[in-house]
């Protein structure tokens, strides 16, 4: 009786005698097969491969961005910008200032020197007198310190409207709405008193407090100071408020193109997070020296 | 979640506007600058569900015959309007129309109510009367003096924003 297995062996010998060839490819392709797979299992081996391949892709697809999306960039920026004039100026405005305040620190300085040499000789007496009544004493020291200006309250509040979007503050207040509403209320009196359009209100006083109020476009930073307040202090806050404002309008401009991709999606529109705000306050002004 | 929204009160002298205010807000400061600069504010913590609440921030505005006069950088940046007259005295809503077009040109597409105030000082019967003759247009009557229907009012206000935002 023939077995199963005898058939099998007798296809395999007809076989190596009508295809010698092919036995030979079939193994040669399983081979190769095998090979093909050892490389895309290893990641290395694959990306050895690949990688040039993506390189050259990339290259070319940087070298062809001006030509093929430029365009469209260049479109959607100029519509972006168009539809959100005034938080671009904003985010500028932190930027310009400190530029402008360089530059007009850098010629006050130029125009200082040359009054200290002129007045040269006036200030070798002035030295001679006070060295006559001897160094300061510790209490002199102190007294200049308690004197020195600290920062109380910061309050960050929508320019229009008056409503308080974040605040920082070392002791309790009344209401700090209540106060923003009236701030803004006050500063849009007394500009709108004197007609001036591009002027806006910079300081409250009252005995030992001053109100420092740094207007920017959409919003305004109200700072409560104690102290000696004069014009190394402003300088030194008007810092801290630039940096400040530049960060807040960071996150501030990319909910803005956030919420307007919402608005196409229908998804719900994210407000700026007043924790996220006030940590950023604290940490600008809480232990700011001014 | 709380927002804060600007609201702005308007109406004639003597209409009754900072009382509505004072009946509903218990804590405020004190209105004797109004008269310096033209405004008082106050705020008012309105809960709309057990977890969400809109903060009204209410700029009440010095009364004025003409509407016109009123300082547009305080109206800047409005969410809600309400205007006051007085059920009492004609004067106050005769020009009721002519009135809100300047409202809705100076703050234009803003939720607005319109209150008649001092309700308490008009009979019943001749209060309807009144404003059927005048053909007054108005969303609701309110005494601050009795606190009839104040309450309504700024919660009302505080929906109509809630659904505008």
């Amino acid at each position: 009786m023939v077995t199963k297995m005898d058939e099998q062996a007798k296809l395999e010998i007809l076989q190596d005698i009508l295809f010698p060839d092919d036995r030979g490819d079939v193994e040669d392709i399983s081979k190769r097969i095998e090979l093909v797979e050892l490389i895309i299992n290893d990641k290395k081996k694959l990306a050895a491969k690949v990688d040039p391949l993506v390189d050259d892709k990339l290259s070319a697809f940087t070298k062809s961005i001006p030509d093929t999306l430029g365009p469209t960039i260049t479109a959607t920026l100029k519509k972006e910008i168009k539809n959100h004039k005034d938080e671009v100026v904003d985010a500028l405005y932190p930027v310009l200032g400190k530029m402008v305040k360089k530059y007009v620190a850098q010629e006050i300085k130029i125009l200082s020197e040359k009054i200290d040499n002129q007045l040269g000789f006036i200030k070798g007496f002035k030295r001679k007198i006070r060295s006559w009544f001897g160094r300061p004493t510790e209490e002199q020291l102190l007294m200049r310190e308690l004197a020195s200006a600290t920062i109380e309250q910061v309050l960050l509040i929508e320019r229009d409207t008056g409503i308080l979007k974040a605040s920082y503050s070392v002791t309790n207040t009344i209401d700090e709405e209540m106060i923003s509403g009236m701030l803004t209320a006050i500063k849009s009196f007394v500009e709108d008193a004197f007609h001036k359009k591009n002027q806006n209100l910079e300081l409250i006083q009252y005995e030992l407090y001053n109100i420092h109020l740094q207007s920017f476009v959409t919003h305004y930073v109200a700072v409560v100071i104690s102290g000696d307040y004069h014009l190394k202090s402003k300088n030194n806050l008007q810092d801290i408020i630039f940096n400040f404002y530049y960060n807040f309008m960071a996150i501030n401009l990319d909910l803005v193109f956030q919420s307007k991709d919402h608005e196409k999606d229908g998804k719900e529109v994210r407000t700026i997070d007043k924790e996220l705000l006030e940590k950023e306050l604290e940490a600008s002004f809480a232990n700011a020296k001014i | 979640m709380q927002r804060s929204k600007k609201i702005v009160i308007l109406g004639h002298f003597g209409v009754g506007k900072t009382s509505l205010i004072r009946r509903f807000v218990t804590n405020q400061f004190s209105d004797k600058y109004k008269v310096t600069i033209g405004v008082h504010i106050t705020k008012k913590v309105v809960a709309l569900t057990s977890e969400d609440s809109i903060s009204l921030i209410l700029w009440d505005l010095e009364g004025t015959d003409d509407l016109d006069q009123i300082r547009d950088a305080y109206l800047l940046g409005t969410h809600g309007i309400i205007f006051v007259f007085d059920i009492s005295r004609p004067s106050t809503f005769q020009h009721l129309k002519t009135d809100l077009q300047i409202v809705s040109r100076k703050i234009p597409d803003r939720p607005l109510l319109i209150i008649g105030n001092k309700k308490d000082l008009v009979p019943e019967d001749e209060l309807h009367e009144t404003l059927n003759e005048h053909a007054i247009q108005y969303n609701y009557l309110t005494s601050a003096k009795t606190g009839d229907m104040v309450e309504e009012v700024f919660l009302d206000l505080a929906n109509l924003l809630n659904k505008d935002a």
